[in-house]
């Protein structure tokens, strides 16, 4: 079983990689599991049509944790993709870390966590401990960065860099840095950026999603872009992320940028 | 501060800043203190108030509710529930209400003072007392002092009577020290207004701001100290009394802020010291070392002076062979306080003499 994670600055498009990464991946054949990793709930939400799934914190909210099963929390989508959704507490009340601890605490009770491959789908930044769940033991031991060419998504990715590190100095830790995504905002020599920041963070960019109408018309059919236009040039890049993903073998432990490292390498890419 | 009532082991620093709050709230009797947190913040705390009370011959069950907060408490916010314990609270009619917060909810961010700021007819007061925020035992007593104060306005006039302000009222001698307070002050003509805050209803609470002074248990309540001279008015002398000279300067301070000539009361009271110490003229001449009462244990920062000044009253030589004395702690209040604290001396040079 590989498990992966996808981290990235909020807006960067992770929840699109991800479904239409767990589509693609289904489309070979193989068994799915996506977990979206986020109070706002909507990761899972185009493989599933658009429909908003219970929350696995919903559930434990409205009637407890005991008496909750399996098929209480995961839901199957397009292809077959199992589809869980972990939620969270009303926004400005509580505390969502904990939440993400406490539903995979369920999962694993649920014997939930299997198949060929889990995608966890998790918030923009590693706020607090709870976020880098997904990381630790027996979780994820591939994260991938999604990130744009605009400096504060790079600024974000190095920021999870940083958490990857810090976890990877474990013992026992398995978990590493796969590699980047570039999910372009069609900044001018974006490629060349994000693929110089990765080789600066001792990783790679394993990926160049151009961007494409294709992505906002499938979304307003609530379908990923694999299934609304598999036949698309756009459908071809997300299946051969998969491919290069599910045959990733190169991972590495990140090293992230100081701030100053960041801000010249800044200065260097961006023409003002 | 010490919150543990045993004479022989009686050190406890720094602590949990709830347990310091708790020793104060639980002592305004028609008062429940809701405490917003896990189930085991408020029985370990429970335990140590009832056990502490029962130590010092109190049958007394202290009025303490727990929101009980468990994981989806945390993880969803445990507002909804310090609502709920708050009402649960209020159908015991109390006079008043308290509400502690505790690290786990300071965490996560409920927020306390909010919830409290509610119309309820009763008044309903929070209390900071997360711990992890570096605070100790002390803080939680001083935080606990100053909001118990917020339900007393100023007073119209101000009478000759004295409060006493954060008495130890977990440590065993709280009463002693108090009658020793109360000794002193008569001396000056000057009854006790409040003590603030042990065994008072909620209404009592509006007494405090007519007293001419206030008398502060130790001077780590300063800040208490100023906050009340602030909102009150009233001035305040910083610690009980500690020492032979100590306990007459007291006096004199006393004296100073109500308008007092001291002189006379400070003439009987050394009258009375030197009676007291000729009942110790069968140790006088013994040779006598101070140590730290325990290895693990610092004695009370003023007490070696202390204990030198009553050897040197005494003509005790300091000496390493001599009989070993653990350096008290806290330091004793007043003369009663170093005539109990003499005793125990002599106790142990007799020991030392029959080897």
């Amino acid at each position: 079983m590989k498990q992966i994670a996808l981290y990235g600055k909020g807006g960067i498009g992770k929840s699109t990689t991800a479904a239409n990464l767990s589509a693609a991946l289904a489309g070979e054949g193989l068994d799915i599991l996506q977990i979206g990793c986020d109070p706002k709930h909507d990761s899972t939400r185009m493989l599933m049509h658009g429909t908003w799934i219970p929350t696995v914190l919903d559930l434990i909210r409205e009637r407890g944790d005991e008496s909750i099963t399996a098929d209480d929390v995961v839901y199957r989508g397009f292809r077959g993709v199992r589809c869980v959704e972990a939620g969270g507490p009303e926004p400005g009340i509580g505390c969502a870390g904990r939440g993400i601890i406490a539903t995979f605490q369920l999962l694993e009770r649920l014997d939930a966590l299997k198949g060929d491959v889990i995608v966890y789908d998790v918030l923009g930044d590693v706020v607090c401990g709870g976020f880098a769940m997904p990381m630790r033991e027996g979780y994820a031991q591939e994260i991938y960065l999604v990130t744009s060419g605009e400096l504060m998504s790079i600024y974000a990715a190095n920021n999870i860099a940083k958490a990857i590190a810090r976890l990877s100095r474990r013992v026992r830790s398995r978990c590493t840095l796969g590699g980047v995504i570039c999910n372009a905002k069609n900044i001018e020599g974006e490629r060349e950026l994000v693929e110089e920041f990765a080789r600066r963070i001792n990783s790679r960019l394993i990926a160049y999603i151009p961007r494409s109408r294709v992505v906002q018309v499938a979304e307003l059919q609530k379908q990923t872009v694999v299934e609304y236009a598999p036949e698309s040039d756009q459908a071809a890049v997300y299946q051969e992320l998969a491919r290069t993903v599910y045959g990733n073998e190169t991972t590495s432990i990140p090293t992230p940028l100081e701030m100053d490292e960041l801000e010249s390498f800044a200065l260097e890419f961006v023409q003002v | 501060m010490n919150s543990n009532p045993s004479p022989s082991n009686s050190s406890r620093f720094e602590g949990c800043t709830l347990t310091g709050a708790l020793s104060v709230l639980t002592e305004v009797r028609d008062a429940v203190s809701v405490i917003h947190g896990p189930a085991g913040c408020t029985h370990h705390n429970f335990s140590l108030l009832h056990a502490t009370h029962l130590a010092n011959d109190r049958l007394e069950v202290p009025r303490l509710l727990s929101t009980r907060l468990t994981e989806n408490g945390i993880i969803f916010g445990g507002e909804d529930a310090l609502e709920e314990t708050i009402a649960q609270a209020l159908s015991l009619s109390p006079a008043s209400v308290f509400v502690l917060s505790t690290c786990i909810v300071e965490t996560i961010g409920d927020d306390v003072a909010a919830i409290c700021a509610k119309s309820r007819g009763v008044p309903v007061i929070p209390v900071p007392t997360a711990g992890f925020l570096g605070g100790v035992f002390e803080t939680g007593v001083k935080n606990a002092l100053s909001s118990v104060a917020s339900l007393a306005g100023p007073a119209d006039a101000k009478t000759l009577s004295a409060n006493l302000i954060g008495e130890k009222n977990l440590e065993y001698g709280v009463d002693e020290n108090a009658a020793e307070i109360e000794r002193l002050l008569s001396r000056l003509g000057i009854p006790v207004n409040l003590r603030f805050v042990r065994g008072l209803g909620t209404l009592d609470i509006g007494r405090l701001g007519s007293a001419a002074v206030n008398i502060l248990r130790e001077p780590a309540l300063r800040p208490v100290g100023e906050d009340l001279e602030q909102r009150l008015g009233t001035p305040y002398v910083d610690s009980f009394p500690v020492g032979l000279a100590g306990t007459c300067r007291f006096l004199e301070e006393v004296g100073r802020i109500c308008g007092i000539d001291a002189s006379i009361a400070v003439e009987e009271e050394r009258a009375h010291q030197a009676e007291m110490l000729g009942r110790f003229d069968d140790i006088a001449g013994s040779r006598v070392h101070f140590q730290s009462p325990h290895p693990m244990l610092r004695g009370d920062p003023g007490a070696e002076a202390i204990c030198t000044e009553c050897a040197e009253a005494l003509d005790l030589s300091v000496d390493p062979d001599g009989a070993a004395i653990p350096l008290p702690y806290p330091a004793p209040v007043g003369t009663a306080g170093l005539g109990r604290m003499l005793h125990r001396w002599r106790v142990l040079i007799r020991e030392k003499r029959r080897g």
